[in-house]
């Protein structure tokens, strides 16, 4: 028999050695972990309720009881902060989900179909970038009354674009391998192709870039509501928050810091998370959205 | 080159032409009707058909929209419904005032920005590039509203050094214009920091360790030479392109930096008449920002191909 | 000039430290070539980078030293090596698409050393420049010297890497792969310009390849590296003609030769052991077929008559040669084959618009198109059970051509039939029935298999597609399908990344087959393998041919595997048929001018030594 491949390697079935996951990464797990946990448990740990007013309590720096202090209405800080993670997270994840929602797909027709579909789609995507984005959110929030629901839509809606161009970029990248010309030379479709062979590869780095994504929604959409476009009093969302503590800065820090910081925390959080996932990506693939 | 040039050019009045589109779409079409919101939502029907007239408002859109258009081109502007104003002057005001502080904002970014990022990827994996590694994800985590607080906290606050608000025209005396833009600068700067040197940072690394300069390294140069003349020209090309996003970044800073510190810019332009549903005024505010974001990002690309030969000649010798 | 003690170096890597280079001794003698030949992964590029003191941060030499001229490198100020490379050693890389920086002229870059080395001043550096890129045979070298490197060819290029390399006159001079990515009529221009370079300038070379054939007309001694490790090392005529090693012996009979037309071609089974824990004894036992129960003691390098062999058998297997692969059944019956074409295609012509666009004549812009015309009005047949094998350079349109005859590229003119059906104007929906009947098989296995699924899906996909058995009995098809390509049946479950370069490769052929096609084109399917895997797929394909009775469409750049397996050969060249023929009247008197010329480039491993001084 000519000469047999087989005999020596199937004594070796070595996988490559799971890689041990970087500092980065753990670092970033455990603080997001943390916060969506604390988050998802607030109604349950939180100290106090965060929404009764009590005029007794008014302005009392971080103490025993309140371990970071009270607001302008006497409600204890460390509650709202607690029930504003779940707020900034969700809005955050929603964003997220409709940024992928449509910009995935647009993003794998572009690059897999090229020619004029491509050419409509990311001068679409042209259009929507020559806006800021915090412009553009303004722009859809100015003509409708303020909810948070709409300002994670507006977030949402806005980074449709950038989404779009990383899922084109990536299916680019995986349209000109060879596993896909031996699709076509079995006769699939283009919905198999796009979904079946394409679509299992492209999640990944997607994803990694969406964990990143989050945080420029969370940032984005507590500016929005900082500017009073998006959570209305008495919610306890952290950019509402920081912005009704502006007026007080003086007299009660703790108001503004507390909020601040919880939310540099968690985008720190996410942050080093999706970077560390990005370092365990294919290398083919990697180099594509990195140049973003 | 000069096609090159003529195409983007194009591209910029032909992105200029949507987004107006968009802006007004977004604007006309939204379920909201702008009588009610001008009026307020219990005005009386009649007195809502009589604005409505006025407006112009009961014509086709795409009538509406021409007619806006045809008015901006010739430097009509329309009137600002809260202010009754024509919105040109307004407007011109708003820019100069704005682009004082980005500009300012925008020049520190770069120097500072670019020149962390090449000293960060020049001590690679030292103790240097992990301090300025970490003030970047502290750079970029931070967000706006929450820096320009930490600035007014700590220079108007405790330091008592700076206003904390508001603006001074130069009549008033350099020094004086000059410190109400000092602490909305140093809000912008460090908030758009990061970002700069982060890509500065990655793309210096990945151009040092390529193979032409490797292939530098063999043939003996000195590490100046390498670094300066090999590494950084190609270094900086991405960093131009991603100077100009940095720089529309920045025009979107100026909404919230210029609301907080009370700033008359265009930002709080834009911020107040939305809050006012001055409509005219924050269309004609976002085309203008979308205008200079297009120029910015048009320079960004003519620079690009100026220094990168791929572009500059399409020539073949072989 | 340059000696090498006991040289090793290790690679820290996220699966553990992996020993790229153990205890290697080498020296180049001044005005004397010294070639490196190892496959991959043999560690044969760390040498060059060691030797310039260019080795990646990850790696660290753990013990040797490195003499040039009498001096320690390991030594050095950072200053002192510096100075030394490349006023006195030069280095010129593989790849030439990469190492020219893109945005510095080229003229700067082949006279930067003269200004850093030799204190020209930039003015007299670049005219030396011109006056280099003259010699090393480039037409224009004032316009080139002007020029960027994205607006040269490749084998331009690496002229003037080997100008910018020889600029300040070093006396040694390292080549890593200089002409593996060029043509084989450019290569042989690049080592015709060596060979002269030495004569001329007294040059001393440490020349590093994978490929025997340019060894053997280059170099003056040859040591072969194998897993880190020098397993023989002895003049270049002794080592070529007459190897001892093993795998020596192994990697000289795997290499299909011109003139030569063996049925099956000798292959090397098994793989590289794993570097991060090398074995302590031989470490090519697990591939040896004359290995014994004492080979798994450590081997050491030593004297075995004019060369040094790290082999305890070498004596008595001094003259055995390399197992001959046994003969197969005997191919189905010639006549049967030679019947009607399976293939048949006429005038047929693809041309792709580049770069359409405006361009400005002064003021008046114009519609500029630039035409590139790979496939031009091509006729040709393919009979059943044939091997049409195609040759060409790099863009001489052979790939287009086998893409374009499965419709996988929209042809412009033209008709294509496939068995008895006309398939050149159909839509793409209808083209099922061909799809089954012609399959491909593609040349890089890290992109033809999806990474995210197993073999099996793989390969149950295609059955699945078209239908062929009821679901119950494709597990049963999958084994049947891995056993045909010598696959064991548990590699079902495995994914692509768990699997060499030769076996992605096999899986590649068992899903072509699955759909019991009539005809493949085979697109390059060895040219990302090492040569003694290349051979095993060579024999494999050999094998289903006549087992099978498949036509193939034989794609490569490498005539000699086309020689070896094909029944007949066209040449192509930008995109026309040259020439088209009976395999051995190609090969042994070929008409058309050009193939004359690509048949002389290729450089052969069994040809006479040339004379040297």
């Amino acid at each position: 028999m000519s000469g047999d491949a087989t005999t020596a390697s199937a004594a070796a079935p070595e996988k490559p050695p799971r890689r041990p996951m970087s500092l980065q990464l753990k670092v970033g797990l455990a603080i997001t972990g943390t916060m969506v946990l604390l988050g998802l448990l607030a109604p349950w740990i939180a100290p106090h309720p965060w929404d009764t007013i009590s005029m007794r309590t008014r302005f009392l720096a971080p103490n025993a009881t309140y371990w970071l202090g009270t607001d302008e209405y006497g409600r204890d800080v460390l509650s709202r902060l607690l029930m504003g993670a779940r707020l900034s997270i969700a809005m955050g994840v929603a964003a997220t989900v409709v940024s992928l929602a449509i910009g995935v797909p647009m993003g794998l027709a572009a690059g897999y179909f090229r020619g004029w579909t491509d050419e409509v789609l990311m001068r679409l995507a042209d259009i929507l970038m020559a806006v800021p984005p915090i412009m553009l959110g303004l722009l859809v929030l100015a003509v409708t009354p303020p909810a948070l629901w709409k300002t994670a839509l507006a977030v949402g809606f806005v980074y449709i674009p950038l989404i779009a161009r990383i899922a084109r970029s990536v299916t680019l990248t995986l349209a000109n391998e060879e596993f896909i010309q031996a699709a076509k030379a079995r006769a699939e479709s283009n919905w198999y192709i796009l979904f079946r062979e394409i679509l299992p590869n492209a999640w990944p780095p997607l994803l990694v870039e969406a964990s990143l994504r989050v945080t420029y929604a969370i940032l984005l959409g507590s500016a929005l509501s900082f500017l009073g476009l998006g959570a209305q009093p008495p919610s306890s969302d952290w950019g509402l928050m920081i912005s009704e503590a502006r007026s007080f800065i003086d007299r009660a820090p703790w108001i503004a810091l507390a909020p601040g910081i919880a939310m540099c925390v968690l985008v720190i959080g996410i942050n080093l998370l999706g970077d560390g996932a990005r370092e365990r990506l294919d290398p083919r693939l990697k180099a594509r959205i990195g140049k973003r | 080159m000069t096609a090159y040039v003529v195409r983007r050019l194009l591209f910029v009045v032909l992105v200029l032409v949507a987004v107006s589109m968009l802006v007004f779409g977004i604007t006309a079409l939204l379920p909201a009707n702008v009588a009610y919101l001008i009026l307020g939502p219990f005005a009386p029907p009649e007195q809502v058909r009589a604005l409505e007239l006025k407006l112009g408002l009961t014509d086709p859109i795409w009538q509406q929209y021409l007619r806006w258009a045809s008015g901006f081109l010739t430097g009509d502007l329309g009137e600002s419904t809260l202010m009754n104003r024509p919105i040109g002057p307004l407007l011109a005001e708003a820019i100069g005032r704005s682009l004082m502080l980005t500009g300012a904002s925008f020049v520190l970014i770069a120097v500072i920005g670019v020149g962390l990022g090449i000293v960060a990827a020049l001590r690679h994996g030292r103790p240097l590039d992990h301090g300025v590694s970490v003030g970047t994800y502290l750079g970029i985590a931070v967000p706006e509203f929450f820096w320009a607080i930490v600035v007014i906290m700590v220079f108007a606050a405790w330091l008592g050094w700076l206003p904390a608000s508001g603006y001074e025209s130069p009549s008033a005396g350099l020094w004086i214009w000059a410190q109400h833009l000092i602490a909305p600068t140093i809000t912008l700067v460090f908030g758009h920091l990061a970002h700069v040197s982060r890509l500065t940072r990655s793309s210096m690394i990945e151009v040092l360790q390529s193979p032409y300069v490797t292939a530098a390294r063999a043939k003996g140069l000195p590490e100046r030479v390498i670094v300066l003349h090999h590494a950084l020209r190609n270094a900086l090309l991405p960093t131009i392109t991603v100077l100009a996003l940095d720089f529309g970044r920045l025009m979107g800073g100026i909404v919230v930096v210029e609301t907080i510190f009370a700033y008359p810019g265009l930002g709080r332009l834009i911020v107040f008449s939305i809050q006012n549903r001055d409509l005219p005024t924050l269309q004609a505010s976002i085309l203008v920002v979308a205008a200079i974001y297009a120029l910015a990002n048009l320079m960004a690309d003519l620079l690009y191909a100026r220094f990168n030969p791929k572009i500059r000649f399409g020539r073949n010798v072989g | 000039m340059l000696q090498i003690d006991d040289l090793t170096v290790r690679y820290r890597t996220p699966g553990g430290v992996l020993e790229a280079l153990s205890s290697i001794s080498i020296s180049a003698e001044k005005g004397r070539t010294l070639a490196l030949v190892g496959e991959s992964g043999s560690g044969k590029s760390t040498v060059a980078l060691a030797a310039m003191g260019l080795l990646p941060q990850e790696a660290e030499i753990a013990s040797g030293k490195i003499v040039f001229d009498g001096r320690d490198i390991g030594a050095m100020s950072f200053e002192e090596r510096r100075q030394l490379r490349g006023s006195r050693l030069g280095l010129v890389f593989q790849d030439p698409f990469s190492v020219l920086n893109p945005s510095l002229p080229i003229g700067e870059q082949v006279g930067e050393g003269l200004v850093h080395h030799r204190g020209f001043s930039k003015a007299q550096a670049f005219e030396r420049a011109v006056e280099l890129l003259n010699e090393v045979g480039i037409v224009n070298p004032q316009a080139v010297a002007k020029a960027y490197p994205h607006e040269l060819s490749g084998g331009m290029r690496q002229r003037a890497l080997i100008a910018g390399a020889l600029a300040p006159e070093p006396d040694l001079l390292i080549l890593d792969e200089p002409t593996t990515a060029l043509d084989v009529t450019i290569e042989a221009q690049i080592l015709d310009l060596l060979e002269q370079l030495r004569t001329s300038r007294g040059l001393t070379m440490l020349f590093i390849s994978h490929n025997l054939g340019v060894v053997r007309r280059i170099a003056d001694e040859v040591a072969v590296l194998y897993a880190g490790q020098i397993v023989e090392h002895g003049s270049t005529t002794e080592v070529l003609h007459h190897p001892v090693h093993p795998y020596s012996k192994g990697l000289l009979a795997a290499i299909p030769r011109i003139g030569l037309k063996q049925h099956r071609l000798a292959a090397i089974p098994g793989r590289l052991p794993d570097l991060r824990k090398p074995p302590s004894g031989c470490r090519f036992i697990t591939r040896c077929p004359f290995a014994t129960p004492s080979s798994d003691a450590p081997q050491t390098l030593r004297q075995v008559g004019e060369r040094k062999v790290r082999c305890a058998n070498a004596e008595p297997l001094r003259d055995t040669p390399w197992p001959r692969p046994e003969q197969v059944a005997e191919p189905i019956d010639l006549s049967a084959r030679n019947q009607k074409p399976i293939v048949s295609v006429t005038d047929l012509t693809k041309t792709f618009r580049l770069g359409g666009g405006w361009r400005f004549d002064g003021w008046r812009p114009r519609k500029v198109e630039t035409l590139l015309t790979p496939v031009n009005a091509i006729s040709l047949d393919i009979r059943q059970g044939e091997v049409l094998g195609l040759v060409g350079e790099s863009g001489s349109g052979k790939t287009t051509l086998g893409r374009t005859i499965l419709r996988l590229i929209d042809p412009d003119a033209g008709t294509i039939r496939i068995g008895s059906e006309t398939i050149s104007d159909k839509p793409q929906r209808e083209l099922e029935a061909m799809r089954r009947t012609a399959q491909i098989v593609f040349q890089n296995p890290d992109s033809s298999l999806n990474p995210r699924k197993t073999i099996g899906e793989l390969l149950a996909r295609p059955i699945e597609r078209f239908g062929l058995v009821p679901k119950a009995e494709i597990p049963a098809r999958v084994r049947a399908l891995l056993d045909l390509v010598r696959l064991p049946a548990h590699y079902a479950d495995r994914y692509a990344h768990q699997m060499s370069g030769g076996e992605k490769q096999r899986v590649g052929i068992a899903r072509a087959l699955a759909t019991e096609p009539k005809f493949i084109v085979c697109d390059e399917p060895v040219s990302a393998l090492d040569v003694s895997v290349q051979a095993a797929i060579v024999n494999l394909l050999a094998d289903l041919r006549d087992r099978l009775g498949v036509a193939y469409l034989f794609i490569s750049h490498d005539i000699s595997v086309v020689a070896h397996l094909a029944d007949r050969i066209a040449v192509m060249n930008r995109g026309e048929l040259v020439e088209i023929g009976d395999a051995d009247t190609v090969m042994n008197n070929p008409q058309h001018p050009y193939t004359i010329k690509l048949l002389s480039a290729v450089p052969r491993v069994d040809a006479a030594m040339q004379a040297r001084t």
